[in-house]
């Protein structure tokens, strides 16, 4: 009965979510490439933060955490908008659920495609199957996971309600009306989530409550899938290139040792800047929802979030600035690189606050950690051979934005692992991997996509006698 | 009529044109190419050497400073001596040239350690010679002793010298002399590519991809095959388009794909023998049992007599403990009691800091004193403050302060 109530309870952000996306959804849209498993996976990030934030309210309304006043009210919602959505675009929905089923049957391959689609498709479930292993053995076992996220998770959970938590001073000062951990104003999200899977199983158990971790993972397989469709792969290509992107072995790591909120932030993060950048080539309004929702749940998830976000503003600057948006885009871009020169060259003071940056980045630590140990495969490969191959595709029309949203990541992170004393944990290979995975799979889905971009065009170059890589499938 | 067609249809022009296959061959044949390269330039003696590899157990060496105990197949160290060094020694008997390389088999060398090989001959048998061994994320790289002058003759004896303040973690395996043969180099390239890598506190950081450390990471010799024979084979599709006809964007994606196959190929069997190592340890147990299995179990059990004796409305309870681990864990497993402790420093609080109704629970901590007959309990050199011992089991104890 309780493994029921947790199935129950770990398919409700999927039903959740895809009701609200599939309500902001247009009738045509529906039946596109892709379209399914787009809204499948920004579908279960968006049910993930309507419950979390519900449950915020409900503490707020001091109404106690429980299966019916969690999950309840939910269900009656996303019920509803599924009935009158059903209602409304039937024909689109039956015939995108139809065109589903046929891609996941492979029924329009044949020959050695129809092969490989099948052979992938196994090699995606033995590694989910051994990651889903590992989560429902293995109790809570990464450090930060029990010292930051799930110290939440267990008080929220018995005491049923939201407690503030606070630093060592507050905590004294507050007369034992206020928790305590390592990391007290680590964002609620990943800790809420726990106790929902908590919740619905009917008791605490830190294996069992990592389950969103694996369909986290799910979610951006089916996000990756989407957005590669989206971009002109084919089915089969799309495919291999969402084996490439759930198949990173740092990623794996995080839903296997599950607990810390990097995978969700780098799900997230993937999810709210493809959904962006489609606002911005559809204007849909649906879309432009979609995109703001995964936006504002990113700082929820963790604290760097805020910054992620921001990297979006170079691509909405560039698609709503016209045809002055790259220049300016590169101008801030050139700023903010003499920013950072100015200030390593220099020792302003200002308001108190000492601004020198040091800029010292550890190269060896980090070719080590991009292409000589396993973290990401042959990822970072990948991203030099495709700047080279299609630097004239890097700035194409609908790879722009995606283009500068990854430029301003990698912009991020240089500036805090090059001029910062975080550069400490590149040279012992901690922290650094943790924040290049937010980055990971947004730069191997553009990666695939300015590959793609550039098959095409050199496909179209040479007569499009030959299959490109892209459309080959 | 039908002849003369027959004649104008050269060879060439007849042959069917060569798919993919063709590039995944030559991106074999440049894996391949590269690896026997890297074999010739890594091998330091002969490439095809007559002598067969030397090994010593633990059971071989001989500790004569620092102290430790020899256990079923591992020298652990528990401390250097006065002078802050360990030393292990064995005697040999080789021929120095036969037996370039030298490896230790070492495990948790901290950081701030430092080691050398000492070794004699009969050369110069008074002489004992030295050189330094490079260290990497705890372990010993092997060390090449071909070029090192004092390498020559017959080799009578070697040891590890270790220099530390805190030698505790370490843990010598044995040694091995190698011929360093192509061969030889080839399979410990394989092994250390195929090394299981199980969990550790540091896997949510870093996936290495085999051994700790590697002299040719995988995907690094990879990708220098991929960019070969992509090379290549553009060069040979420019000159000889009829014959290859596969776009330089698909033959590219596909000898990604194949390279990363390899690699996830090997990932996914680590994983699949990390779940079996988990599947032993964890599977059918209740979540309960999970924890008493785990590596923490018996600060679990521990703690869950503390749970038992603690009110059920949660109070302030502060944690103390030597080790952050087991502060930090025991902190975790007292939730939703409201635990205060200090994540990173073994610090507790002043004694004007607690007040009655408080809790202090202790685990592995020194300098805590408790005197039950007049109720005072002292921490750090302290004033003493009066609590009342509630529990008290191997390596732990709870009070409840007055």
């Amino acid at each position: 009965m309780a493994v029921i109530a947790l199935v129950a309870g770990s398919i409700l952000p999927w039903f959740v979510g895809t009701a609200i996306v599939l309500a902001m959804t247009r009738r045509a849209e529906i039946e596109a490439p892709g379209e399914v498993a787009w809204r499948v996976g920004t579908g279960y990030l968006v049910g993930v933060f309507a419950i979390t934030l519900w449950m915020r309210s409900l503490s707020v309304m001091h109404v106690d955490f429980g299966v019916v006043s969690i999950g309840g009210p939910l269900f009656a919602i996303a019920l509803a908008l599924w009935i009158w959505k059903v209602r409304s675009s039937r024909a689109a929905i039956v015939a995108a659920a139809r065109s589903a089923i046929d891609v996941l049957t492979a029924r329009s391959l044949t020959g050695w495609h129809r092969w490989a689609w099948f052979g992938l498709m196994l090699w995606i479930a033995v590694r989910f199957a051994l990651l889903l292993a590992e989560i429902v053995w293995r109790p809570l076992y990464p450090w930060d996971a029990w010292t930051q996220w799930a110290t939440k998770t267990r008080v929220f959970f018995e005491l049923k309600h939201l407690v503030p938590f606070g630093f060592a001073d507050q905590w004294f000062a507050s007369g034992g009306q206020m928790y305590f951990d390592a990391s007290p104003t680590y964002p609620l999200t990943v800790p809420l989530l726990q106790v929902w899977t908590n919740i619905a199983y009917g008791q605490f158990d830190d294996s069992l409550m990592n389950l969103p971790w694996w369909q986290i993972a799910i979610a951006l397989a089916c996000v990756a899938y989407g957005a590669l469709r989206r971009s002109g792969y084919g089915p089969l290509a799309a495919l291999a290139g969402t084996w490439i992107v759930t198949s990173l072995p740092l990623e794996n790591v995080h839903v296997a040792l599950a607990g810390y909120a990097d995978l969700p932030m780098a799900t997230f993060y993937a999810a709210a800047t493809i959904a962006t950048v489609r606002a911005l080539d559809t204007r849909s309004a649906g879309d432009a929802a979609l995109a703001l929702i995964l936006l504002i749940a990113c700082p929820t998830v963790k604290t760097p979030g805020i910054v992620w976000a921001l990297t979006l503003l170079p691509a909405v600057v560039y698609t709503m600035a016209g045809k002055y948006g790259l220049r300016i885009v590169l101008a801030g871009f050139v700023v903010v690189l003499v920013v950072l020169g100015v200030l390593a060259q220099s020792e302003p003071v200002i308001l108190g606050y000492r601004l020198h940056l040091d800029f010292a980045p550890d190269w060896t630590a980090l070719g080590q950690s991009f292409f000589l140990l396993d973290n990401w495969h042959l990822l970072w490969y990948g991203v030099i051979t495709v700047l080279v191959l299609g630097r004239r595709q890097l700035l194409a029309p609908g790879i722009a934005p995606l283009t500068l949203v990854v430029v301003a990541g990698a912009l991020f992170l240089l500036l805090v692992f090059g001029f910062t004393n975080a550069r400490g944990w590149v040279a012992d290979q901690t922290t650094i991997n943790r924040a290049v995975l937010h980055l990971a799979p947004l730069a191997a889905l553009w990666a695939l996509m300015v590959f793609g971009a550039w098959s095409r065009a050199s496909g179209a170059a040479t007569a499009g006698t030959a299959p490109t890589a892209a459309q080959a499938a | 009529m039908q002849e003369s067609t027959v004649q104008l249809s050269s060879p060439v022009a007849a042959a069917k044109p060569l798919g993919f296959g063709f590039a995944a061959a030559v991106l074999a044949l440049a894996v391949t190419l590269l690896f026997v390269g890297y074999l010739m330039l890594a091998a330091p003696g002969k490439w095809f050497p007559d002598a067969k590899e030397i090994t010593w157990s633990a059971a071989d060496l001989a500790l004569s400073r620092g102290s430790g105990k020899l256990g079923k197949n591992e020298w652990a160290l528990s401390a250097p001596d006065a002078t802050g060094t360990a030393l292990l020694s064995v005697t040999t008997n080789f021929a120095a040239r036969d037996f370039p390389v030298i490896a230790w088999n070492v495990d948790d060398l901290p950081e701030t350690a430092s080691a050398q090989l000492l070794w004699r001959t009969d050369y110069e048998p008074e002489k004992l010679q030295g050189v330094v061994l490079t260290m990497n994320a705890g372990h010993l790289l092997p060390v090449t002793m071909s070029g090192n002058s004092g390498w020559i003759g017959h080799v009578t004896g070697i040891a590890l010298l270790i220099h530390g303040v805190s030698l505790s973690s370490v843990h010598i395996h044995g040694a091995a002399a190698k011929p360093s043969g192509i061969v030889e180099i080839a399979r410990d390239r394989l092994r250390e590519w195929t090394t299981f890598e199980g969990w550790t506190g540091a896997s949510i950081n870093t996936v290495v991809g085999g051994a700790e450390s590697q002299d040719l990471p995988l995907p690094l010799l990879l990708a220098a095959s991929v960019a070969i024979t992509a090379c290549g084979v553009w060069l040979y599709s420019r000159r000889r388009s009829e014959r290859y006809p596969v776009t330089l964007a698909a033959t590219i994606a596909g000898l990604v794909i194949v390279a990363w196959a390899v690699l996830d190929a090997r990932w996914v069997s680590n994983l699949a023998r990390q779940v079996e190592v988990t599947r032993e340890r964890y599977a059918g147990k209740s979540w309960r049992e999970k924890h008493l299995a785990a590596e923490d179990g018996a600060l679990f059990k521990f703690i869950e007599s503390a749970r038992a004796v603690l009110p059920p409305t949660p109070v302030r309870v502060f944690v103390a403990a030597d080790a952050d681990y087991f502060r930090d864990r025991a902190a975790y497993h007292l939730y939703p009691q409201n635990v205060m402790y200090d994540p990173y420093y073994d610090r507790l609080p002043l004694p004007a800091q607690l007040h009655r109704g408080d809790w202090l629970l202790v685990y592995r901590r020194r300098s805590v004193q408790y005197d039950p007959s007049q109720q005072r309990l002292r921490w750090d050199g302290n004033e003493p403050v009066t609590a009342t011992l509630k529990l008290v089991q191997e390596g732990g104890a709870l009070f409840e302060i007055q």
